[in-house]
């Protein structure tokens, strides 16, 4: 887990780590990826993955249009909207 | 009339017998909660509200529930219309749901009163409750030390006596281990048996709700009504809702219990092994037989969880982007930029390793070494479950290698040293089975737990097991003396 993996998986996370912390952070995965990767010497061939412990698929119902529009209530959450969308800086000059 | 310490059972029969109105009984349990404010285990309290609807509850009516008039406390995780909801965490700091979680719904339905969003790891990652940003909850039991996490500030609310019970969530351990490191009863459900529909999602394949209380029987008494199908959520399972209350009081005679050989007991404190063979003898005294079973895969459960939830993590947490809820950073250059320092000043030092852990192991090059190997060995832990349940009823094992400790004294050098303190709990969600942990007697005048696990949608046999237990001890009458608060 070099400097550089951690700069990229922080950007794939959007996160920055304070430059005081950043040798802890690395660290503390290193330790976490060497108890996870522990996981290797298991023989797992053949095996299918457990994604879920239902392994059903989702019950499927009628598709009835609902009116249950909250517009103005999850508007009120947003730190910054209008009267219909949330607002966010310019992206597009 | 003192409230404080009574459980769901006795508080119905004070106001089934007029002795208290329900207006009285949640201004007690606001009373309560502010005398015992020290312990920090309410994020947010909600007294106009809670004392307007427990004045409008009508007794003499002939179709309330044995939750009518009961003051609850819900984890700051569930979302609440209209009252704020946290997670514990910065970065929803000012969130105010507009609905409800279905399962803090149908108890509130059914006559109870919310009386405060208790305190939480943040978004449910720890078990300790030190990673919440609104400060530690001291165990009850002893001014200091943790409650257990991440349901830490429901496990000390009910301990304490504030309220007869509260809501938890269990992704790995949630809602037992804090429930052992207070002395009180908690129960994880099997997966799907709850909707998880309006709770804020930590790991979505290992997330669950469900109760902690004072005695088992109460368990079952919040379980029955927060149990059922929801179309709001998907994983949750259309299968009938037994009635809970029904079979507590059945002879466990013939009850084969099985005892995990590869959880070496040997390592744990004396007096942690002490318990646990009393608690055997307790079972042997009343007909039950124990079996010793092999799970050849658990040991794998550590490293499975912590591939396996900081993964879904990372996925679930990418919503909190400062862009339609929750805390934004001000002075940002782009979207981009907003995206980062929104997340970066939101959220904690833990939950952003557990984000990044799990980015890394669902990144290209990783994904198979990491993420898809740890849901293969999740098939070999769930299939050896299946095993033994062929031959067991339930399974018993301590909740917690050890007891409460002092703030700081884990995890700080090395965050493995806590996941490590989710050893037993954490299997029963890799594979999706009920398990509770119920009192069974103090070490260094601190809580220890049991935990029993059940076979999948067996929460009967469970319930049934922790009451006859409870019927012929007495731990789980144990009270903190409080007076350090």
């Amino acid at each position: 887990m070099d400097k550089e993996t951690v700069r990229t998986i922080c950007y794939l996370a959007r996160l920055r780590i304070d430059q005081k912390k950043s040798e802890k952070i690395e660290n503390d995965l290193e330790t976490i990826i060497e108890l996870i990767s522990g996981l290797q010497s298991i023989d797992t061939s053949n095996i299918e993955p457990l994604y879920s412990p239902l392994e059903m698929t989702a019950l499927k119902h009628e598709d009835e249009e609902k009116s249950d529009n909250k517009k103005e209530k999850f508007l009120e959450n947003a730190p910054a909207s209008n009267d219909d969308y949330f607002l966010v800086p310019r992206v597009v000059e | 009339m003192s409230i404080q310490f009574k459980s769901i059972t006795e508080l119905r029969a004070m106001l089934d017998d007029k002795l208290i109105s329900p207006l009285e009984l949640a201004q007690e349990s606001h009373k309560l909660a502010n005398k015992y404010k020290k312990l920090n285990c309410f994020v947010t309290m909600d007294d106009d509200f809670s004392k307007k609807k427990a004045g409008a509850i009508n007794l003499n009516q002939e179709n309330n529930s044995l939750l009518s008039g009961i003051p609850l406390a819900q984890k700051d995780l569930f979302c609440t219309q209209g009252l704020r909801t946290t997670c514990a965490s910065k970065i929803l700091s000012n969130f105010i749901p507009p609905y409800t979680a279905t399962a803090v719904k149908k108890l509130e339905d059914s006559g109870s009163i919310t009386i405060g969003k208790t305190n939480m790891d943040e978004f449910a990652m720890g078990s300790s409750n030190e990673t919440s940003y609104f400060g530690n909850v001291h165990n009850p039991w002893k001014k200091g030390y943790v409650p257990g996490g991440s349901s830490g500030g429901s496990a000390a609310a009910v301990a304490a006596g504030i309220v007869p019970a509260a809501t938890g969530t269990d992704t790995g351990g949630s809602i037992r281990q804090p429930a052992a490191h207070c002395g009180i009863t908690g129960l994880k459900p099997t997966y799907g048996r709850i909707s998880r529909w309006g709770m804020i999602a930590f790991a979505s394949s290992l997330d669950q709700a469900g109760p902690l209380a004072r005695t088992a029987e109460d368990c079952a008494v919040l379980l029955s009504i927060m149990s059922g199908h929801d179309l709001k959520d998907t994983t949750s399972l259309n299968v009938e809702v037994p009635n809970f209350l029904s079979k507590l009081n059945d002879p466990i005679k013939g009850l084969k219990i099985g005892i995990i050989k590869e959880f070496d007991l040997s390592d744990l404190d004396k007096e942690v092994q002490t318990r646990f063979e009393e608690s055997k003898k307790v079972y042997e005294k009343l007909g039950a037989e124990f079996v010793d079973v092999s799970l050849p895969n658990i040991s794998a459960s550590v490293p499975t969880y912590y591939s396996i939830a900081p993964a879904e993590c990372s996925s679930n947490l990418s919503r909190f982007d400062g862009v339609r809820f929750g805390h934004r950073a001000e002075n940002t250059d782009d979207l981009n930029d907003l995206y980062i320092k929104s997340r970066s000043e939101g959220f904690g030092d833990e939950v952003k390793r557990r984000i990044l852990i799990g980015t890394y192991a669902l990144s290209a090059g990783y994904y198979d070494a990491y993420y898809k190997k740890a849901q293969q060995v999740r098939r070999l832990i769930k299939n050896d479950f299946d095993h033994v349940f062929e031959s067991v009823d339930i399974l018993m094992t301590p909740t917690s290698p050890s007891t409460a400790f002092k703030f700081g004294s884990k995890g700080a050098q090395n965050p493995v040293e806590l996941y490590l303190e989710d050893l037993f709990t954490i299997s029963s969600n890799l594979a999706g089975l009920p398990a509770m942990s119920i009192p069974h007697g103090q070490v260094n005048s601190l809580p220890v737990g049991l935990q029993l696990i059940g076979n999948f949608l067996r929460e009967d046999q469970l319930l049934n097991a922790a009451h006859i237990f409870q019927q012929n001890t007495e731990f789980h009458l144990a009270k903190p003396n409080m007076e350090d608060f």
